[in-house]
Formats: structure tokens, sequence, C-alpha cells
């Protein structure tokens, strides 16, 4: 019984039933709880409901299956170093200008930034421009565009669209916000499929390269061990050509397609009205409790 | 409430996080007021603990971005998805996978190739595994729980804070709010001045850290309560304290048991020729173990040089180290090295960062702040007379000791700020405890 006399329980039980009575137990914080679900109320109605659309992809090159040449820390590093090659590269693709000024030409830009007008010119999508860009030009002397263009695509790829994978993982998750889950759909998979395009394009003119190269090489050579190699670095690239020359993606392939949550992901309505609940409610206790603890509080 | 999509939205900066994240401050203003009326806490904490609270709001999204910090978006996102789906999130889990598929290879060592991805717990339990002991059995009734993932298990930890919303990155900083204010309560206990308790409370990057949403304010903890009840006689309490450390952050863990044993066993705080027996002890054991012990500081070393290379047009980190790394030069040949190295870098870590290296507003003050800590350290040795108390000298070897480790590895200057004050902090706390015992008795454990 030695515990419960130095915590004097009783005397902190009553101490905290007085501040029950005081701040908690008050007819006015009935009206405060009804004032913050008319809150929450209003505060719902000024936001937009999103989805969200993700798609799973993988890697479709594999690292050799020579695995890895030298030893220790060194393989290991060059291990590490080239199953990230694939993924580093599809992702530049997907926030460069370039896919982002090919979406813009698919027409990407007018459904974005578009009034939804079919007559309406993708180049001539008027622009408002913040404040402070106003500031900025007009400071520094330079001119705003007065139109969208596929600089802006490509800013709006930046911020929406997720590209991750895990650690260790094989899986890339590609994933964005929108309030339009019939957009969404149709965008994300579009955006993957042209980054990978852009990225077969590469390697495309990269073999066309090495062929035309060979066969000058291969025109002047007279030595028939290099005659051979040539062939056959040829046919290799030609072979390579007949690969990449082909509507299916190359970097990666579909473990799921994009698809899109079945309700809206946010706002979260309950947070909303129970943080506010608390808020209010707090609130006004702690507006009691310094008003009625001033003189100590100063 | 929970964010079940927090991986899909943040909420970063915006009104709802605001509205998330004020619901969180006013429980907890809220639970003050009422430890105030309890006449728990004086009105001065009720003031500064009030501000103390706010902090949460002026560092994340206000003064920089949590990106500073991208491990809490790391743990805010593990304790979501524990809390909402029961399990961890893809990366820890595909971490976690691939290290129990290494495990049963065999080949740990060689399988895993990112510095990043092995399981510090997993590696440091192998090497303990090489001990020729009969039986494993109980050791590997134990390795099951210690391998939980630090984050997963630090996470589930802070997630028991009974605050109303784990919404966003910041709302675990109001966890770590949470646990600090009831471990200020308890301190009480072994301090008798609050204002001066309170004045510890607001040392600048105390603030900082317990403010974002990262694992320093249970490690800091861990280690104040750790030492106390030590230096209060009290060994199961302070194991009991000590081995979650274990799994949060086994570096400490290891600096603690340092302390723990040479306490307990070799009694190296009652005399200073227990200490030179003690050190004499930890020579022999690392020359004996060399070979595993080298392996495990150059394993780090690489690894935390990997991550912090930045060769600038976005190749950097392990990556860049691919390329560019010299593993050579970085390797510690012999026990000699690694103590001669650890010398000569004892200095930087103690004071870093230093001023070659100030890139940003933060630098300069962490300097000062480091500066400072290491003169309120003395000053409060010199001050109550404690220079040759054996105590002292032995929570001081460990410390430098444990300092001098940490400077083999302080490769990131942010990162090793924090690591540094995470492990400085507790001894503070712990001198400035000893110096109150001792002014109390200050003819024992003189020489």
């Amino acid at each position: 019984m030695n515990f419960l006399k130095r915590f004097d329980i009783k005397g902190k039980f009553s101490l905290l039933k007085e501040f029950f009575h005081d701040y908690v137990w008050k007819k006015s914080l009935l009206s405060v709880g009804i004032a913050s679900f008319i809150f929450s109320l209003g505060f719902i109605q000024f936001t937009i409901p999103q989805f969200y659309i993700s798609s799973t992809l993988r890697e479709a090159e594999s690292i050799s299956t020579n695995g890895p040449s030298g030893s220790g820390a060194q393989a290991l590093f060059s291990m590490a170093s080239s199953e990230g090659d694939v993924f580093n590269e599809f992702r530049s693709n997907l926030y460069s200008y370039v896919v982002a000024q090919r979406m813009w030409e698919e027409g990407w830009g007018a459904k974005i930034y578009g009034t939804g007008d079919e007559t309406e010119d993708t180049n001539k999508i008027d622009r408002r421009h913040t404040i402070s860009e106003n500031i900025s030009s007009f400071l520094l002397g330079y001119d705003l565009y007065d139109y969208y263009s596929p600089h802006d695509l490509q800013d709006f790829i930046a911020g929406t669209v997720s590209f991750t994978k895990e650690i260790k993982g094989v899986n890339i998750y590609v994933s964005m916000m929108t309030r339009d889950p019939a957009f969404g759909l149709i965008f994300l998979n579009e955006i993957i499929l042209v980054s990978d395009k852009y990225a077969k394009e590469h390697l495309i003119l990269k073999s066309q390269a090495i062929i035309e190269g060979a066969q000058k090489q291969l025109a002047v050579s007279r030595n028939s061990a290099i005659t051979a190699s040539l062939s056959a670095t040829i046919n290799g690239e030609y072979l390579k050509i007949a690969t990449l020359e082909n509507d299916m993606p190359y970097n990666i392939y579909f473990i799921d397609p994009p698809y899109s949550s079945e309700y809206p992901v946010y706002p979260s309505t309950f947070s909303i009205f129970l943080s506010n609940f608390i808020i209010f409610i707090i609130s006004s206790i702690m507006f009691h409790f310094i008003r009625d603890n001033k003189d100590n509080l100063w | 409430m929970v964010n079940s999509h927090f991986e899909l939205h943040d909420y970063g900066g915006s009104l709802e996080y605001y509205i998330f994240e004020l619901a969180n401050y006013s429980c907890l203003v809220l639970l003050i007021s009422i430890f105030y009326k309890l006449k728990y806490i004086s009105i001065n904490s009720l003031i500064v603990w009030s501000g103390i609270f706010f902090l949460p709001f002026v560092f994340n999204y206000f003064l920089f971005s949590p990106m500073l910090f991208p491990d809490q978006f790391t743990y805010a996102a593990e304790l979501m998805s524990l809390k909402a789906n029961g399990v961890s999130i893809p990366d820890i889990a595909a971490q976690y996978q691939a290290d129990i598929a290494a495990k049963y290879q065999g080949t740990e060592l060689a399988a895993i190739g990112n510095f990043l991805e092995i399981n510090p717990i997993t590696f440091t339990v192998s090497l303990m595994g090489l001990a020729p002991i009969p039986n494993y059995m109980t050791v590997a009734a134990i390795g099951n729980f210690l391998e939980i993932n630090p984050i997963t298990f630090t996470v589930s930890l802070m997630g028991l804070a009974p605050i109303p919303n784990y919404m966003t990155v910041t709302s675990l900083a109001f966890a770590n709010k949470f646990f600090l204010f009831f471990s200020f309560l308890a301190l009480k206990n072994f301090f008798k001045n609050e204002n001066i308790l309170l004045l510890l409370f607001l040392i600048p990057s105390f603030l900082l850290y317990t403010s974002i949403s990262l694992r320093e304010t249970l490690i800091i903890l861990l280690g104040i309560f750790f030492l106390l009840n030590m230096l209060r006689d009290n060994y199961f309490i302070a194991l009991l304290i000590m081995l979650p450390l274990f799994i949060v952050k086994i570096q400490v863990f290891a600096f603690f048991a340092l302390y723990f044993i040479g306490r307990l066993i070799f009694r190296a705080h009652k005399s200073l020729s227990a200490i030179i027996v003690y050190s004499v002890a930890i020579l022999l054991t690392t020359f004996i173990f060399e070979e595993p012990i080298l392996q495990l500081i150059n394993y780090y070393r690489i690894g935390f040089a990997a991550e912090n290379m930045d060769m600038g047009n976005g190749v950097y980190g392990y990556y860049a180290f691919s390329i560019y790394g010299d593993i050579e030069s970085l390797t510690i040949e012999s026990m000699f090295e690694l103590i001669f190295l650890a010398i000569i870098g004892l200095p930087k870590i103690l004071l870093m960062p230093l001023p070659n290296s100030w890139t940003n507003i933060f630098y300069p003050i962490q300097f000062l702040e480091s500066v400072a800590l290491v003169t309120l350290y003395s000053f409060i040795a010199i001050k109550s007379k404690m220079l040759r108390n054996h105590e002292f000298i032995f929570l001081t070897f460990v410390l430098v000791l444990s300092l001098m480790l940490y400077s083999l590895l302080a490769f990131n200057e942010g990162t090793f700020v924090r690591y540094r004050f995470s492990l400085f902090l507790p001894f503070v706390f712990a001198i400035y405890y000893l110096s109150t015992l001792h002014q109390a008795s200050p003819l024992k454990n003189k020489i």
C-alpha cells in the first residue's frame, strides 16, 4: 500500500475528475463538436477525389548467365550496376523531354491542358502564369510562353508518375494519382510504351551504325578470319534489328497492366472528420484551461 | 487513423497534412495539460513542452524538405503498412527474403552485392556463429527473433504511441515526442532539478532528431536509461533496456555491451588497474579475432564510402562506386592500422562537421554544437571535480573507444553527425547524473 500512498492515486484521481468536469464535461464542447462536423463537411467539398492507377513491370533483359567477372566485392558491385542499368535507362527515358515531346505529338497535351474541344489547336492552348512567374520574367527580362508546351507535359509526368523498384526486388512499379481513372489507365500504358519505344529506336540506330561500319570494313578486308567475324557481327545486328522492330516492349514486359483502384484513395474522409473533431475539441479545452491558469502562465 | 495509402499519397505540406498533424499536436498538448493539473510537471515544463511538441511542424516541409532525411519516408511507410495491412513494405520484405535465401545458400557475404542490403544482424550473428561452441539451438531460436528488420522493429515500438493519426511522414515525429515526454517524467526520478533536466532536453540536435521520423529518439532514450541504470547498479534493468538496441542499432549495442561487461565483470569503474586490465583484455580479443573484426569493419567502411560517393551527373552511391570506387585504398589490412586510423580520426568525429565540409546553414550550427557538447562534458567533469573519479574515467574510456570506432566509418558527414550525437548525448546525461551523485559524496571512488 506504500506504493499507492507514494503516488497518491486518490488525490490524482480527484484532480483528474476536477479537470474533466471543469474543461471536458461542458455543453459548449458539444457545440464545438458540431461546428467541427460542419467545418469538415465544407472542407471535403473543396477536395477532389483521386484514384490510384498502377502497373507492375519486369525488366525483360536478364544479366549474363555466366555471372560477373572478377572476385569478391568487385564482382558484387559489377552485378549491382548491371542490374540497375535497364531500370535507370528506362527511368531516364520516362522522365525525358523527348518522351514528353512524343506524348505531346500524340495529343496528350490537349487531353491534359485542353478544354476538350476537338477542333482546338494543340499548340495554342492558353496558359496562365503565377504571380511569381510574372515577377521573375519582369525582373530578369525574359518572355513567358503564352501556350502550353511539351515542357509542361514533362513537368506533369515528373510530378505525377512515380517509377520505383524495390531494393533487391525484380519488379518495377509505375503509378499515378488522377481524378479520371479512364484517362489514367490509357495515359500510364501509353507513357510506358513510348518510353520503351524510344529505347528501342536508340538500339536500332546503334545497330544500323554498326552494320554500316562493318560493311565498309568488309568491303576492304582481305583476311578471311576478320571477314568471318565482321559477317557474324552484321548478322547479329540484323537479328537485333528484327527483334526490335515489332510492337512488343523491349526493355520491360507487363506483369500487371495499368489498373485503377476501385474507389478514390484520396481524400481520407474519416481521418479529416476525426482530426478536425480533435482539433476543435482540444482547442476549446485549452482555451478554457489557459484562461483559468493565465496568472500562472504569464 | 492510419494512412493505408501512404506510398501513394504523403499529403506533403498540404492543408490535410497540417490538419492531421495538428490533431496529433493537440492530443499531446492535452496530455501535458493533464500532467500539469496532476502536478507531475511544473508550469515551466508545461510551457516548454508545448513548444517542443510544436517543433515537428517547424522542420519537415517548413525549414527543410523531408527529403533531407529521406529515411523518414521508409520509417513512415513501414509503420503505415504494418498498421494497415500487417505486412512490411515491399523494400523491407524483399530485403528480408533475400537475406534468408542467402543464408540458406550458406554464402551470405558472397551472394549479396549491395552493401546496404545485407542485414547487419544476420552478418553479426554469422560472425558470432564462428565461435566453436557445441550447441547452437538456443542461439538459433533467439536468432529468429533478432533477425527482425531494424526498421520494422523500431516502427513497431514507436507505433505504440497512442496518437490519433499516422497519416504523413511527420506523424512518427509526434510519436517520438510522446516517448520523449514520458522519458522526461521518468528522468525526474534521477534528476532532482527539473529545470536543468529541461535544459538538457533543449539541446538543438536533440530537438531536431526528436522532431523528425527517425529512430534516433529511441536510441538516445534507450542509451540514457541504460547508462543511468548502470550507474545505479541496476544491471538487470540495464540489460533489458540494452536488448532492443541489438536490433535497433547494433553498433550502439556493441558500445554499451563494452561498458556493461567492463563494469559488471571487470569492475572497471572501481580502479584504474581494473580499467587497464580491461583495456588489455579488449586489445587481446581484437588481436585474436583480428580477421573477422577487420572483415566487419572493412565491410561497413566500404559500404559507407560507397553510399557517400557522388561523381555528379546523377552517378552516385553504389553505382558510382562500382565504376570509380577504390576498394583497396579503403581496406584496413591489420589491427595496428585500424588502431592508428581510429586515433587520428577521433578529433574529426568529435568535432564534425568541420568547416571545410560546410555546405548549408545547418553545418556551422552543428559544428558549434559539437564544440559546445564537448565543452559541456568537460565543464561538468571539472566543475564537479570528477576528473579522478573512476566511474567518470571508465565512462569516458568507453565513449572515446566508441567514437574511435565510429571514426573509421565516418565518410558521410550528415549521417555521422547524427550517429555521433545519438551516442554522445546519453553520456552527457550520465556524466551530469554522476556529477550529482559525486557532489553528494565527493570522496567516493577517488584514486
